[in-house]
């Protein structure tokens, strides 16, 4: 079984941008995340998959902060060649730092416009004294627009959050993460409850982020992850199983065994 | 470029503004009888009512804005009252019933000499600034531990009525040095001016005029500014503030001082008009009284508040005197009823009927 | 005199019960002394020696009315009886002590009867050690604890008579430190010296203060160095320890009993705010409506049969489940006008619940008005059971055994029973519990009439401890709603836990900080256990992050 797992990226030919090695986490001693390791490069396009109770929430609380580990580290290596560890930081520095999260459950204030909700997403002006003497700049105006083509909510610009539906909830959480101007994007079941339409489009949105930003998705759809997928990591028992493409891990018999002989199980989770 | 909203904003503005001046005006210059005399005892009625409302405003701040409901806003009031009570007891000088410098009740528990941390409340302007800086104080150490620990929701509410419940006990102790379950009473002046001059009356009436205006401009300065639209958004969904890079801790923090600060100074402005104050104000079901004004009135809407305590303490007035045997069951009946049925309050009740109205007039438009 | 006239007014109570037994066996004690007070000379002696063997008060009762003039003899035709003209005004015979109604002609004909100064000097001795030789156990302690520590030296061969008669051991013990007590003061050098360390070896906490003053007295005659000032000095250390002890674990049981007051009254919100999401602002009113259905059904009781009548006993055990099913019909009527709105809006819930609470608290004033009502303990809740010196009182013990009795009772039914499934279901994901056929609005009543009906329970039980009023409930509440919140919402084992340990903290602070003080330390402390735990002691791990 060992030979599966992989302690190093699989290519070393473009940089780096996040590294997790040798990172623990117990609750109650539960083994949520045992020993895990993942890299992700610059640009790429993950799918993170695996059984219930696989640990991938944890997994994404340990990379924002929400969560802190026993042992190991999670590495972010920033533009200038400076790499930061993220184990001490707390979420709101994470994310400052330019990790975005999108939950699993639509999150979006539903109180202001579709609007206001890119406003306060744009990485400006964070402070408490600093956002009480924020003015909207031309170039922030522009930089919203952008998103709202993204995510092709154009024409509900000043409707309130709360009126949308839940797809158009999801991408505009999304286009929340967006205007952050992240580096990783890390995505909890978008296609969660959407329609067949929804879905699709929603992985065409993804798809027209790789390269420009790096992303992790999580799913359980094997659908959309059909449509998604470049490269696939399975989770089981806080563990990488495999990675590899979704073909191969599809044909592993490993994965087969913990994770697809069990793929019935799907819908129940929803 | 002022939008037409601005305009009705400033409109309503100046109205009120307006109208809370007519009544000291009308005690001044006014008709001796009638239905235009106003007495001095309804003028500082009145001001009372007006330092409620300010009270509601602030609670307002925290939980119609920020969703943060805080049962410890009896607490600050109190705590700005106390500050400027202790101003006051000193003014009162040797005239109290011992004849003696030192404040009635110390006498009676036998203090020789004035307690250290009393000395400096014989000047005006530093018992005006406790008055704000001890609510603000502890709001920081409470709200610190509070948010950093991610105490929210209805625990947040627990424990701020725990905290009361707490302090509360502490200021019904005779050594505690406020003077016990008496607490203070029988102020004789303010700044040099009698209490009982009617034109100290018409200048606390004015000063809590002028601290609601000031309230109700820090309020919509703050929504109208980026910090107001995210204190919203902490209200809908704090996690994803979080994971837009804003550190909720210090916005809230932020905000439950200034809701302290706000809601000790109307406790200042109050405990004149009153004449007096002891610990039962800030007793945990005061506080939940706040909280019954601002739903009554409508949460997280600019006057709502303000109506909610005034007519409230109308209402209350008015049925203590007339069925003071079941005043409190035709209050808790009316505010069950409030939660149910009106959970926006009377402004929201406004605005549905309003809505209505226009969606008339419009069907009727399309018919003709 | 007067005072332990008084005394033996106050066990003629307690023997109430015990008196026909007593005559029963012996030549009544009336009988006897009616004899007595018609006596003269030798006779008088002997009937004396016999009454030395009786332990009725009622015969220090006769003796009190002979002294006092208050014992008259009739004359009439046929023959003479001897009465006593008692303070109610009322005449009795001596030796029946039946009521005996004269003519006005009969009264003007009475004689008083005195007792002789003879008679008086040998009574004296009889009346004051009465106590010891009482058919009670107790009285029995009560009377040799008091003789001890009187230290009269007339006690001394009472004392030691009573040593060499006596088989309850108890009783043996409590006689024994007395004698010891009294010889402190009546004894000689060598009688002193054993009698310190009898009382060093007993830990006897009451013989403190006589140790004390045999201290200074040998102190002041300089023989500080003498063996019974060294055994004194000895004796006071091992007794002070042993005092700490005692109050350390009279602190601990004080705690236990706070703790599961606190735990009765917590289990009940536990229910309804961590199973249910609702605030129950109310839940201390439920808890009056229990002391107020234990009132009314005292009232009942005295009503019907009498505040001393053996059934009165039984008011309590029937008023347990009373106040429950009170206090969970109440709360199931509340349930379905006004909760069932509020499921999963917490804060609407912790309003509306209050203004809930307003009005049942006025209600509770005018129905029974606003000063506290009374609320007696039966008999068999009434006194203390010792160990090893330590005694708690039945009440709180009761009271810890309701606790337990509730939680295992409580367990049963969430892990064991149907309903319990179908709540726990319903707790977990109210959506799918619906879907797969549980009757929610069903289990939700009975869910929140089950936490109402825990509440009056402990209402039940705390009127046993505290006051009936209509704030009875608001002092527990703050308290209570600390308990949930540290024990992590939702879980009962943490609810528990969390109970126990702040009823110790606080009773543990108490002696230390005061009242006051101690409830402050203790909210401070929970604030700073919420930094290191802020979910609670069992924090639940959710998936979503939006709870």
């Amino acid at each position: 079984m060992s030979d599966n797992l992989h302690h190093g990226p699989l290519y070393r030919d473009t940089p780096l941008i996040l590294s997790v090695s040798g990172v623990n986490k117990a609750f109650d001693g539960f083994k949520a995340i045992d020993d895990l390791n993942f890299y992700l490069e610059e640009g790429e396009l993950r799918t993170v998959i695996g059984p219930n109770g696989a640990g991938k929430s944890t997994f994404m609380d340990i990379i924002t902060g929400c969560t802190r580990p026993d042992s190991g580290s999670v590495t972010l290596h920033a533009n200038d060649g400076h790499d930061v560890n993220l184990v001490k930081l707390k979420e709101f520095e994470i994310n400052r730092l330019g990790i975005g999260r999108k939950f699993q459950t639509p999150s979006v204030y539903k109180s202001h416009t579709v609007y206001d909700n890119l406003v306060l997403s744009l990485n400006r002006a964070r402070g408490v004294l600093k956002t009480f003497f924020y003015k909207e700049t031309a170039e922030d105006r522009e930089c919203i627009m952008e998103v709202l083509k993204t995510i092709r909510l154009e024409s509900r610009v000043h409707d309130l959050a709360g009126m949308l539906s839940h797809g158009q909830k999801q991408w505009l959480e999304i286009g929340m993460l967006l205007a952050q101007g992240p580096r990783i994007l890390l995505i909890d079941e978008p296609a969660a409850g959407m329609s067949d339409e929804e879905t699709e489009r929603t992985g065409e949105l993804l798809l027209g982020l790789e390269k420009k930003h790096s992303l992790i998705v999580i799913e359980h759809d094997m659908e959309f992850i059909r449509q998604i997928a470049r490269k696939v990591t399975v989770l089981h028992q806080g563990h990488v199983l495999k990675e590899g493409t979704f073909d191969r891990v599809q044909s592993d018999p490993a994965v087969v065994e913990v994770y697809l002989g069990r793929q019935g199980k799907k819908d129940t989770n929803k | 470029m002022l939008t037409a909203e601005n305009k009705k904003e400033i409109g309503i503005f100046g109205l009120v503004a307006c109208l809370l001046m007519l009544i000291p005006g009308l005690n001044a210059w006014g008709p001796d009888g009638g239905l235009f005399a106003v007495s001095s005892f309804q003028v500082s009625l009145w001001g009372k009512y007006l330092t409620y409302a300010i009270l509601a405003m602030s609670l307002n701040l925290l939980w119609g804005y920020t969703g943060l409901l805080c049962l410890c806003q009896s607490l600050f009031f109190a705590l700005g009252g106390y500050a400027m009570g202790m101003y006051l007891m000193l003014m009162i000088g040797d005239r109290g019933a011992y004849q003696s410098d030192l404040p009635d009740f110390m006498v009676f528990l036998g203090y020789q000499e004035l307690p250290f941390h009393w000395v400096p409340f014989n000047n005006f302007w530093f018992a005006a600034g406790a008055v704000l800086w001890v609510p603000g104080l502890v709001a920081l150490i409470f709200g610190f531990l509070a948010f950093r620990s991610r105490i929210k929701g209805v625990y947040f509410s627990i424990l701020t009525q725990a905290l009361t419940y707490a302090v509360c006990l502490l200021f019904f102790r005779n050594d505690f040095t406020f003077g016990g379950n008496n607490g203070f009473t029988d102020f004789k002046d303010i700044l040099g001016y009698s209490l009982n001059d009617s034109g100290t009356t018409r200048g606390l009436y004015i000063a809590s005029a002028l601290l609601l205006l000031t309230t109700y401009l820090i309020t919509s300065g703050l929504l109208a500014s980026k910090l107001g639209k995210v204190q919203q958004a902490i209200r809908d969904s704090e996690n994803r503030v979080l994971f837009s890079g804003y550190s909720t801790t210090s916005f809230k923090l932020v905000i439950f001082i200034l809701s302290a600060m706000i809601a000790g100074a109307a406790g200042a402005l109050y405990v004149p008009q009153v004449g007096g104050i002891n610990p039962s104000l800030m007793e945990a079901a005061k506080s939940l009284e706040v909280v019954v004004w601002v739903a009554v009135g409508g949460r997280g809407t600019k006057w709502g508040p303000v109506i909610g305590a005034i007519l409230v303490n109308m209402f209350k007035s008015y049925t203590t005197q007339a069925f003071p045997d079941y005043w409190l069951i035709i209050m808790g009946s009316m505010f069950v009823l409030v939660v149910l049925f009106m959970p926006d309050g009377i402004v929201g009740v406004y605005k549905q009927v309003k809505n209505k109205i226009a969606q008339k007039r419009s069907l009727q438009i399309k018919e003709a | 005199m007067r005072s332990i006239f008084k005394h033996v007014v106050g066990y003629s109570f307690c023997i109430f019960s015990l008196l026909g037994m007593l005559a029963a066996e012996e030549r009544s004690a009336r009988l006897v002394m009616s004899e007595l007070i018609m006596a003269s000379g030798d006779e008088q002696t002997a009937l004396i020696e016999e009454i030395e063997n009786y332990g009725d008060p009622v015969i220090a009762e006769i003796y009190q009315a002979w002294r006092t003039g208050g014992v008259y003899t009739l004359k009439s035709n046929t023959d003479l009886q001897l009465l006593e003209f008692t303070a109610q005004q009322e005449w009795v015979s001596v030796a029946s002590g039946d009521l005996v109604s004269l003519s006005e002609g009969d009264v003007a004909n009475v004689k008083k009867e005195r007792a002789k100064r003879s008679v008086r000097k040998l009574m004296k001795g009889i009346i004051d050690t009465l106590g010891l030789k009482a058919k009670d156990a107790s009285v029995r302690i009560d009377s040799a604890i008091k003789m001890g520590r009187s230290q009269k030296p007339e006690f001394v061969p009472a004392l030691e008579a009573r040593l060499i008669l006596e088989t309850s051991s108890e009783v043996k013990e409590a006689v024994e430190e007395a004698l010891a007590i009294s010889l402190l003061k009546n004894g000689n050098a060598d009688q002193k010296l054993t009698a310190v360390k009898d009382l060093a070896a007993m830990k006897s906490i009451a013989a403190r203060g006589f140790i004390d003053e045999v201290l200074l007295d040998e102190q002041e005659a300089s023989r500080e160095t003498e063996p019974l000032a060294e055994a004194s000095a000895n004796a006071l250390l091992v007794i002070e320890e042993h005092l700490k002890i005692m109050e350390f674990l009279g602190s601990f049981f004080r705690g236990f009993s706070t703790g599961s007051v606190l735990l009765i009254v917590s289990f009940g919100l536990a229910i309804t705010f961590g199973l249910m999401g609702i605030i129950n602002m109310a839940h201390g009113e439920f808890v009056a409506i229990g002391g107020y259905t234990t009132y009314m059904v005292q009232t009942l009781f005295i009503d019907t049969w009498g505040l001393s009548s053996e059934a009165f006993g039984w008011y309590f055990v029937i008023s347990l489940p009373l106040s429950f099913l009170a206090a969970a019909g109440i709360g199931l009527l509340l349930e379905k006008t006004v909760i069932r709105f509020l499921y999963r809006r917490p804060l609407e819930s912790l309003l509306c619940t209050w203004g809930i609470s307003m009005v049942m608290q006025q209600g509770f004033r005018l129905i029974f008005g606003a000063a506290n009502v009374q609320v007696n303990n039966p008999t068999w809740l009434m006194g203390n059971l010792s160990l090893g010196g330590f005694s708690m009182s039945y009440t709180r013990l009761f009271i810890m055994f309701i606790a337990l009795l509730v939680v295992i009772l409580t367990w049963l039914l969430l892990r064991k029973t149907n309903l319990g499934l179908h709540i726990r279901a319903v707790m977990q994901n109210r959506g799918m519990a619906s879907s797969l056929g549980i009757p929610v609005a069903r289990v939700n009543s009975m869910t929140f009439a089950l936490g109402c009906g825990l509440a009056g329970l402990g209402g039940s039980v705390l009127s046993q401890i505290g006051n009936v009023g209509p704030l009875m409930g608001q002092q527990y509440i703050v308290d209570s709603f600390m308990v949930v919140v540290i024990g992590s919402v939702g879980n009962l084992l943490g609810a528990g836990i969390s109970a126990m340990g702040i009823g110790l903290v606080d009773q543990l602070l108490q002696p230390s900080l005061g009242p006051v003080m101690g409830k402050i330390t203790v909210f401070f402390v929970i604030i700073l256990f919420l930094q290191w735990r802020p979910g609670g002691l069992f924090p639940t791990r959710s998936r979503s992050l939006e709870d």
